[in-house]
């Protein structure tokens, strides 16, 4: 994961209309949930079933997408599309590394 | 108020897509994060809008569009579909499988308003036509019905103005109309075809409006040549009602034309026979016969019931159909019913 996350606080405050209000429900709800979808991913990496890890794989791709971040979600969707060819033992290092993005945007959402 | 239906599992998804929702105004948005949860809810609820994800567990999107939109009534219901960019076989087989449109991911409040406010816009047109549909049905029933029933009350006057040349009769049509649909009622016709008789029964003698009053009104015995023209009034009544497009009067001709033939091929005019008279001929000459019999007329007094019932059953087969006086007299009490109901001195509208 080469490249670090920038909060753009206005990208998505546009597409939300400049609700301010709802970006702060999102935020408060991403960080609430940030530890429960890091477990669902090692879980789903646990269990070897492939289409659970590609399915939690396209869930974190559309929470990070939500929050502007094209690198972390183009990270979830190439796991996702391995995850989908059924092959999953060697994504270990995949699967850390996007557990270590939802960290660092929920940081970077904290520092706000 | 609008019903959205909102099926994501994602918790945050569900969160922003019901707060977009609300922002639309006049909305209410009832969410699930269970596509199993939620077709179950369809059952009993119709959304005015589907906004579903794609990939969830247990059901994904494109199975739930095919499963809601196999429940009845839900065919017309718009769907959006939540896809990412990237999922374009996705949305081809979810526009084949009954998706309406679709959001992309990260959604975009500008987009999302728009493409919901389309949707909605539907589905408003959609009950709009709907509900004129079932408006101008119902205004076709209610115009229907009081066309049948102006058309039943101008039969009832036409039927009493040619009685009323024939004082004799009073509420005479009225009774043997109802005897009539005694007799049907016993020939096991259908609830329809006796509510036909019923009401195209008191245009049996409508013909006499073209018989001479010193024919008509003649007190005494009538003539051989007075009794010919006295015969015509039954293809009089055939002309006057004949070749209508109204199911009654077309019935109110037959029975006009047949009801003096007699089962044994001696009545008139045309000296009909057996089953070859109409089924209403045969029955009204019944009901006729028998209301003439046991009213008081100026020239007689009315013959007891018994009296009446034994020349019925002694003209079966040779005036009457034997069927037709017994489904008469098996539903004698419906008969003293009628004559209680419908005295000469009173005689109210059908």
């Amino acid at each position: 994961m080469a490249e670090v996350f920038v909060l753009d606080r206005a990208s998505i405050l546009e597409r939300l209309g400049d609700d301010e209000d709802i970006y702060e429900m999102m935020v408060e709800m991403y960080l609430e949930d940030v530890g429960n979808n890091c477990a669902a991913l090692s879980a789903a990496f646990d269990s070897g079933d492939a289409s659970v890890l590609q399915r939690e794989a396209h869930t974190v791709k559309g929470l990070l997408v939500t929050f502007s971040d094209a690198v972390g979600a183009a990270d979830a969707h190439d796991l996702e599309q391995i995850a989908r060819q059924g092959e999953i033992a060697g994504l270990g290092d995949a699967v850390s590394g996007l557990q270590q993005r939802l960290r660092e945007v929920a940081a970077a959402l904290s520092a706000g | 108020m609008n019903n959205v239906l909102i099926i994501d599992d994602s918790d945050i998804n569900l969160t922003l897509i019901k707060a977009l929702v609300l922002k639309l105004g006049d909305c209410s948005p009832v969410v699930f994060d269970n596509p199993l949860a939620a077709l179950e809810w369809c059952r009993g609820n119709v959304p005015d809008l589907v906004i579903v994800d794609y990939m969830m567990p247990d059901m994904d999107g494109l199975k739930f569009i095919s499963a809601f939109r196999a429940l009845h009534g839900r065919n017309e219901i718009p769907v959006l579909m939540i896809t990412a960019n990237d999922q374009k076989d996705i949305r081809y087989d979810a526009l084949l499988g009954g998706a309406n449109d679709f959001l992309t991911k990260p959604i975009d409040r500008i987009e999302f308003s728009a493409r919901a406010r389309n949707m909605l816009s539907l589905r408003t047109g959609q009950k709009y036509l709907a509900d004129r549909a079932e408006h101008l049905a119902s205004l076709v029933e209610e115009r229907t019905a009081e066309i049948r029933e102006r058309e039943k009350e101008l039969i009832f006057r036409i039927s009493r103005a040619a009685e009323f040349r024939d004082p004799e009769t009073g509420a005479h049509i009225q009774r043997m109309a109802h005897y009539s649909q005694v007799i049907a009622l016993g020939l096991d016709l259908s609830i329809p075809q006796q509510k036909l008789i019923l009401e195209a029964a008191p245009m049996h003698d409508v013909g006499k409006i073209g018989i001479p009053d010193y024919i008509l009104l003649k007190p005494g015995k009538l003539t051989p040549e007075e009794f010919e023209v006295m015969k015509g009034h039954s293809k009089i009544g055939h002309e006057l009602l004949k070749n209508s497009r109204s199911e009654i009067m077309q019935a109110g001709a037959e029975v006009a034309i047949s009801h003096h033939e007699k089962y044994d091929g001696t009545g008139y005019p045309y000296g009909l026979k057996g089953n070859k008279i109409p089924l209403f001929g045969r029955i009204v000459a019944v009901a006729d016969v028998f209301d003439a019999l046991t009213s008081e007329r100026p020239y007689k007094r009315a013959w007891p019931l018994s009296d009446a019932c034994k020349f019925l059953e002694d003209g079966r087969g040779k005036h009457f159909d034997p069927l037709c006086v017994e489904a008469l007299l098996a539903g004698w009490e419906h008969v003293l019913d009628i004559r209680q109901r419908f005295r000469d001195e009173e005689v109210p509208l059908i």
